[in-house]
């Protein structure tokens, strides 16, 4: 196997000075931190120019009682640029909204006062005039409604207050409570499963797919791509006369795809960490729920283990796929537009594991999640934090193994420039067949 | 040998010997079966028919160390384009030879006779034809092969690269005693380097023997006058 260390150290170099790779190496760490301020500049400017200086609001106040203008006053007060519309109907008051450049129509109904002081509640109206679509508008709307429902639980305290002085408010409105907890392994957590969930999701059901399906569809690309060169540029019928096994030329083309590909996933990632951090303040703005960073149970050591193997399996399953593909084309074209057809099928099943469960699928459809190599991270992404691999797992990575390794001994098998040629030649027959192009050969 | 791509024929129980220390050449038109001979020989094909030994390796059961033996170079073959003249010859001499010492000698003898220069730190990709041509017959006489394969090593290159080629080989085999059998359209080239040449036409050996034997032997003045006679165009 010394002949491995050149071989690899040409397949690292060659695919690392390539434009084609590098600048796809690249591109994310750059474009996604650039979509990411872009967004959040936008988002920004956008709430701020519906937002910023206060919303402009119309009222029609068609009860005009000392409670209606309390709310006008109070209304006010949060930042809001109330103005009156001095009509008497809901689409005259609506007209009035273009004329003062506002969006927000608050009406408030005739007996809204003594309805709410008999306790039979009153319902105020919003009429919102959409004018365009983003962020701004959206936040101009929450913010009226955040003002009303404001108002109505300092009514609704001042009520309370009335007919019982002494008692918080806050237990007459909301006299049940539930306090969630979340049982992992016979531990018991103080945080709902909602947040265990969000946290096991972004964690292993989003960050393992996507990591598995960037690196295998890289770096069977990526093989693909550099056997079918080898193709064009006739270095593979040179690589096949030298003493060396097509084994070694194989495993060399393995290593050397993978990690280019490993190389590309970390800065895929970092692209795509940098563009979360770059947004992650505007779901502070628009306040959506931070779920905690309450520690979960750590997986177990074995669990890592067995997701690193059932990864690493996955790839080099995938990237045996890429030479194949690379080895029957004639040129880069030809195992461009063949290497889709052949990896995304291969990733459904593997997706299908991350969103249902596959044990309620039909037979057939388990046989093939079962069969193919790709699965089993994801089930083990999925099973993560129990204690136990599941069984499925348990055979499948020996299974997996064992498949990449007859798929790789198969693959060198392939390396035959015998078999090359006319599986190659009757690939480009085919091909021009289809666009109507029969071979003169 | 007889080798069968689907119906066709591409040789017809061609046959020939070489000697060591030749220097043997294979002349005949496009199709002939040139190329088809050479890529058995070099372990790349299997014959349909027929046993070919390469200093009593066989091609077929003893492929392996056939490849200790043979360097190949394939009609208008390319190197790596993203590496260095230097590098591809340093991980190709890495292959052949397992001391650091031997591949780094190795490389500096092929480094020299390519005379690329200060080129040779060049990207491959920056190379014109005649430099990738001198780079990969450098590569090849640098594993020290008992036999050298070349197919067409002059193609399309102009006077000047496909002359310091030829100088190469001839050079080379002089010094160094090593067979080699080439495969080439220019009848003259092959008068100018090789002891003896067979003329191939339908995948057939047509005519055998030294360049002045056969210019004798036919009453020509040149091969290609030969090779017009014995195939009857």
């Amino acid at each position: 196997m010394s002949s491995l260390i050149p071989l690899v150290e040409k397949e690292v170099k060659d695919l690392l000075r390539d434009p084609r790779i590098y600048i796809g190496l690249i591109v994310p760490v750059v474009i996604m931190p650039i979509i990411g301020f872009t967004m959040s500049a936008a988002t920004h400017s956008s709430i701020e120019s519906a937002v910023g200086g206060g919303v402009k609001v119309a009222v029609l106040d068609l009860d005009k009682t000392q409670t209606s203008l309390s709310f006008l006053k109070f209304a006010n007060t949060t930042g809001l640029k109330v103005f009156e519309v001095k009509v008497d109907t809901v689409k005259e008051a609506l007209k009035e909204l273009k004329g003062n450049d506002a969006k927000i129509l608050i009406v408030i109904p005739k007996g809204f006062e003594s309805k709410i002081s008999s306790l039979e509640g009153s319902t105020v109206a919003l009429y919102f005039e959409v004018k365009s679509v983003g962020f701004g508008e959206m936040s101009a709307f929450l913010a009226v409604d955040r003002v009303v429902k404001l108002y109505s639980k300092t009514l609704s305290d001042t009520i309370i207050s009335s007919i019982k002085p002494g008692i918080n408010p806050t237990v007459v409105r909301t006299p049940l409570n539930t306090t969630s907890y979340t049982v992992i392994h016979d531990r018991i957590l103080s945080m709902p499963p909602e947040a265990v969930f969000g946290q096991l999701f972004m964690g292993y059901g989003i960050m393992v797919p996507v990591v598995l399906m960037i690196v295998s569809i890289m770096v069977a690309q990526i093989a693909a791509t550099a056997t079918a060169v080898e193709n064009e540029e006739k270095t593979l019928e040179t690589l096949l006369t030298l003493p060396v096994s097509r084994y070694e030329i194989l495993i060399a083309k393995v290593i050397g795809s993978t990690v280019v590909a490993v190389l590309g996933t970390l800065f895929s990632m970092l692209g795509f960490a940098l563009y979360f951090r770059i947004l992650f303040p505007l779901q502070e703005i628009s306040g959506s729920a931070h779920l905690g960073t309450t520690a979960l149970p750590a997986p177990t050591p074995q669990m890592y283990l067995a997701l690193c193997l059932s990864l690493l399996i996955a790839i080099f399953f995938t990237t045996s796929l890429g030479v194949i593909v690379g080895a029957l084309s004639s040129d880069v074209r030809i195992s461009n537009s063949l290497i889709g057809a052949v990896i995304i099928p291969i990733m459904i099943p593997a997706f299908l594991i991350m969103y249902g469960d596959v044990r309620s699928l039909p037979l057939a459809l388990q046989a093939l999640v079962y069969a193919l190599p790709v699965s089993y991270p994801m089930i083990i992404a999925k099973n993560m934090i129990l204690s136990e691999l599941p069984v499925e797992a348990v055979y499948g990575i020996p299974y997996s193994a064992g498949v990449t390794l007859l798929l790789l001994l198969l693959t060198s098998r392939l390396l035959v420039p015998e078999k090359l040629l006319l599986l190659q030649h009757k690939i480009l027959t085919r091909r021009m067949r289809r666009k109507g192009q029969v071979s003169e050969k | 040998m007889v080798k069968l791509f689907g119906s066709v024929r591409a040789l017809d129980e061609l046959s020939f010997q070489v000697e060591e220390g030749e220097v043997y050449g294979l002349i005949g038109p496009n199709g002939a079966g040139k190329t088809t001979t050479l890529r058995i020989l070099a372990t790349l094909l299997l014959p349909t028919k027929g046993v070919v030994k390469v200093f009593g390796f066989d091609v077929v059961s003893q492929a392996s160390e056939v490849r200790q033996i043979i360097a190949y170079l394939a009609e208008e073959a390319g190197a790596y384009r993203n590496l260095t003249g230097y590098e591809y010859l340093s991980i190709i001499a890495r292959i052949y030879f397992k001391s650091k010492r031997r591949a780094r000698e190795a490389v500096d003898w092929a480094v020299e006779a390519s005379s690329l220069g200060d080129r040779i730190q060049d990207k491959v990709k920056n190379y014109s034809k005649g430099m990738k041509s001198r780079l990969q017959v450098a590569r090849v006489f640098m594993a020290r092969p008992r036999l050298a394969i070349l197919d067409e090593p002059t193609a399309g290159l102009d006077v000047i690269h496909a002359n310091y080629i030829r100088r190469l080989i001839r050079d080379y085999v002089r010094k160094h005693g090593t067979t080699v059998i080439l495969s080439s359209h220019n009848m003259l080239e092959v008068e100018y380097i090789c002891n003896r040449v067979s003329l191939i036409n339908r995948g057939r050996v047509v005519a055998e023997g030294s360049p002045k034997d056969l210019k004798t032997m036919w009453e020509a003045s040149n091969l290609e006058e030969v090779f017009v006679k014995v195939v009857g165009v």
